[in-house]
């Protein structure tokens, strides 16, 4: 797609409706069926030969994935997952070994598949002579952008990844943090459909990292799909609409995080201030749990029914309440969760065979 | 065209790096060595200094595609610039001709730019006149060094850049000695001399391209000479680039 | 001293040692050379060459650059003949390093030139000065400057002139592109049977006065200074080059 005018420096999402495209076209209502899903694989499986032995590695097996068009996808796995396995497959780097795939509808061996397409391979390095903005030009040329249009993206997108005021400075002297910007940049550059980040918040400091979350969630309101793959936590939770989890090339679980949230404990934690000597009842055993921190001690109710009850007993004590905060399932429960059931279920076949 | 665009990226890198300039100014050094050893050379200084600076462009290009031009498809795998580009709507083999052409361009610019500096000094050393066959034997050195560079790019596209240096010089040699290996058919029993024949014309004919014995005394080679070199030089880039862009294509990229 | 030590900062002082260190292994290395140039036997630049068993075993080795090699020879042959003519007056390797040359370079006509009358005037070698200057005119055809060289070497042939060849040769350059315009004179006197010391006079004289090569212009002297003597005391013989053992001069090195 050509954008007829330059993007836009901010979306032009207001009071008047939902954001537009810089053609002034609408963008897609997140998770409406419209036409193929954003990314969609069947049995996806890449097989790892050695070069000289015969030993095979599985870095992917049978993978069933959708992505629907204008949602944020999180695909959080350890390191060795099988994550930039699936990623470099979709994006043309990799053969898969058996199975299909389809970007936006097009098959992926298709050239066609990449057109409407963006990618931040993980730790991108560049050409060490060119300067940024000449790097961004040429990234959006071969994307299709005829030279005016990408000269003037080029420019737009080098001042809003936050490098403005640099532009004479050449590659090789960019630092790792600058890299990673860059290479965010020349996936938008050509405001794609679709958008594969690998990593994207590695090696940026805090407000990189913001800076990096404001512009995918400025590309979810133009409607942009976004398929993130991560291994940190906390920026999955905060950005995406649903989360895969991969683990040794197979796919645990899929879920969107509100579920996942909801769906997680709902304990409570009582900070109380000092250590007051408070009795509890038996029956309360299991239920109610104390730590002791400097200063304060920390009573977790993991059954909120008898929230109320433990507050009148504290009170009733004389123990000071500091504070009362739910605590939120997370993300990273639901990883190690889904890790201990794969080894649960690897060892039960290892017992069986 | 999208050939185009890469070759035109690969060409301002190439510029922009140091090894090029390096070359030049070598080659430069080389020419003003020639005028200065004039005197020992006992009237033949000017004929020195044109075999010289031949030699030198011819050489030094060679080291360049040796040292520069291996590295440009494995470099980029290396350090993973190539992903940035491959997850682009761009066939491989656009991308593999767009190297070639960009890089091959940058030899080119070396080649006239010492081939004006020759041609400079020998005019102020009183032999204007040789200009044409000069200019005809850069051309030649420029057709020999695009021959190289697609086949250094080919390696390149499979293997690693040390592996693709060594394959690269060892073909370079078997071209040099392609006459040889004719000449050696000839006289071969009867099993080898096919055999011998076939591999004098698989590996490039390089000696299609040295008209260096001509220049210092000015004489210049036949056009039919040159239309053979140019229609050969095209059909060996295209072969090579051919056999390279189709390993290329199955490559992964881990 | 140790105070002066003590004041400066240690890194300093750990700089300045360093410092003294590298410059005074630099002077004992710069020493060491000097008097290794001086104490130590060298090999003749030349010598290495004379390995070879021919040219045609060189230039696959030169691996496209045999002119270049050629003129790097040709630099050394003229250090040899400069060194040997001024101590001992023998020249066992020229026409060996020549024979190289020229088949590294076959279009090099002053090494033939040069080559051929260093072996007949100098080194008392007729026989390899002709078969020198023939393989030029085989390899050069066309070349009326070769033709004429090769007629003047039978003119000037020590023990009597060939005058029967020198006029061929006087003739083929006469007809042929690049020959002096005397070419069709001398094969004239040639045909008239007269070995008359005043054309050989002739001859030398255009050496003296036109040749490029310093070494040329000598011999041409040397030739020229002993033909007047032979016309003054009316000495024909002392004109003709003696084929004795040749004497051996010795000089001090320049």
């Amino acid at each position: 797609m050509n954008p007829q005018q330059p993007p836009a420096p901010a979306v032009q999402s207001s009071a008047a409706g939902p954001a537009t495209w810089p053609d002034g076209s609408q963008p897609v209502v997140p998770g409406a069926a419209d036409g193929a899903p954003a990314i969609r694989t069947e049995g996806l499986t890449k097989v790892y030969r050695g070069n000289w032995s015969l030993k095979t590695a599985v870095g992917l097996d049978r993978l069933d994935l959708e992505v629907r068009r204008g949602e944020v996808f999180g695909y959080l796995g350890p390191n060795g997952a099988g994550k930039t396995t699936t990623l470099k497959i979709l994006t043309g780097l990799l053969k898969p070994s058996s199975g299909r795939a389809w970007l936006m509808g097009e098959p992926i061996d298709s050239i066609q598949s990449r057109r409407s397409l963006g990618f931040l391979p993980e730790q991108p390095y560049f050409y060490d002579h060119l300067t940024g903005v000449e790097y961004l030009e040429f990234a959006a040329s071969l994307s299709g952008l005829p030279g005016r249009e990408a000269a003037r993206a080029a420019r737009h997108w080098f001042g809003r990844i936050g490098l403005g005021g640099r532009d004479r400075l050449v590659l090789r002297k960019y630092s790792k943090g600058m890299l990673q910007r860059l290479g965010l940049g020349a996936a938008l550059v050509h405001s794609p459909r679709l958008v594969i980040l690998d990593e994207p918040m590695s090696g940026l400091d805090p407000f990189g990292r913001r800076d990096v979350r404001d512009l995918i969630l400025e590309q979810r309101e133009l409607g942009t799909t976004v398929m993130l793959s991560s291994h940190i936590l906390p920026d999955v939770e905060m950005l995406c609409d649903r989360v895969a989890i991969v683990l040794k090339g197979r796919l645990e679980r899929v879920a969107t995080v509100s579920d996942l949230v909801h769906g997680g404990s709902r304990s409570v934690e009582v900070r109380v201030e000092g250590a007051p000597v408070v009795e509890l009842p038996a029956a309360w055993q299991g239920r109610v749990a104390r730590v002791e921190r400097s200063g304060e001690s920390v009573f977790t109710v993991s059954d909120p029914s008898l929230l109320q009850d433990v507050l009148a007993r504290l009170v009733q004590s004389g123990a000071v309440i500091g504070a009362v905060t739910p605590v939120r399932g997370s993300l990273e429960e639901l990883f190690m969760a889904a890790a201990e059931e794969s080894a649960f279920r690897a060892s039960g076949r290892r017992r069986s065979a | 065209m999208t050939a185009v665009l890469i070759a035109r990226n690969t060409f301002r890198e190439a510029i922009r790096d140091r090894v090029l300039a390096g070359v030049v100014g070598a080659g430069a050094a080389l020419l003003l060595l020639t005028v200065i050893a004039r005197p020992l050379a006992m009237g033949e200084g000017t004929r020195i200094t044109v075999d010289l600076g031949l030699s030198a462009i011819s050489f030094l290009g060679l080291l360049v595609v040796l040292m520069v031009g291996t590295n440009l498809v494995a470099k980029e795998i290396e350090r993973r610039t190539i992903f940035n580009l491959l997850s682009r709507p761009i066939p491989r083999p656009v991308y593999l001709v767009g190297k070639w052409a960009g890089f091959a361009g940058a030899l080119w610019a070396v080649a006239m730019a010492l081939g004006v500096a020759l041609w400079a000094v020998v005019a102020v050393l009183g032999q204007p006149g040789l200009g044409l066959a000069i200019a005809e034997a850069v051309f030649l050195a420029g057709l020999e060094l695009s021959v190289i560079t697609a086949i250094a790019v080919m390696f390149s596209a499979i293997s690693t850049p040390v592996l693709s240096s060594l394959y690269t010089l060892g073909l370079f040699a078997a071209g040099q000695w392609s006459d040889d290996l004719r000449r050696f058919a000839e006289r071969a029993p009867g099993a080898m001399r096919p055999m011998l024949d076939v591999i004098a014309n698989l590996v490039p004919n390089l000696s299609l391209f040295n008209m260096r014995s001509l220049a210092a005394s000015g004489d210049t080679a036949p056009v039919l000479q040159l239309g053979v070199a140019v229609v050969y030089a095209l059909l060996y880039c295209a072969c090579v680039l051919a056999i390279g862009a189709a390993a290329f294509e199955s490559r992964d990229f881990k | 001293m140790s105070a002066i030590a003590l004041r400066v900062r240690p890194l300093r002082l750990r700089q300045l040692v360093a410092t003294g260190v590298a410059l005074g292994l630099a002077a004992a290395v710069f020493a060491t050379a000097d008097w290794a140039w001086q104490a130590v036997p060298r090999v003749s630049p030349l010598e290495e060459l004379s390995y070879y068993p021919s040219g045609q075993h060189v230039r696959p080795a030169t691996l496209g650059h045999a002119e270049t090699a050629a003129d790097l020879a040709w630099l050394r042959a003229i250090q040899y003949y400069g060194q040997h003519r001024v101590t001992d007056n023998r020249f066992d390797h020229l026409y060996h390093v020549f024979d190289i040359l020229t088949t590294l370079a076959p279009r090099f006509e002053s090494a033939y030139v040069f080559g051929a009358f260093a072996l007949a005037q100098e080194g008392r070698r007729f026989p390899q000065a002709e078969a020198l200057m023939l393989k030029g005119c085989e390899n050069n055809p066309g070349s009326g400057r070769l033709a004429f060289e090769t007629g003047f070497l039978y003119y000037v042939k020590p023990n009597g002139r060939d005058l029967e060849r020198a006029a061929e040769y006087f003739e083929l350059a006469a007809n042929l592109p690049g020959h002096p315009d005397a070419a069709r004179r001398f094969a004239a006197f040639c045909r008239q049977g007269s070995g008359s010391l005043v054309v050989a006079a002739a001859l030398w004289q255009q050496v003296r006065e036109h040749s490029s090569n310093a070494y040329l212009r000598e011999i041409a002297e040397r030739e020229l200074a002993r033909i007047s003597e032979a016309i003054r005391t009316g000495r024909k013989d002392l004109a003709r080059v003696r084929v004795t053992t040749p004497v051996v001069i010795v000089k001090p090195v320049p």
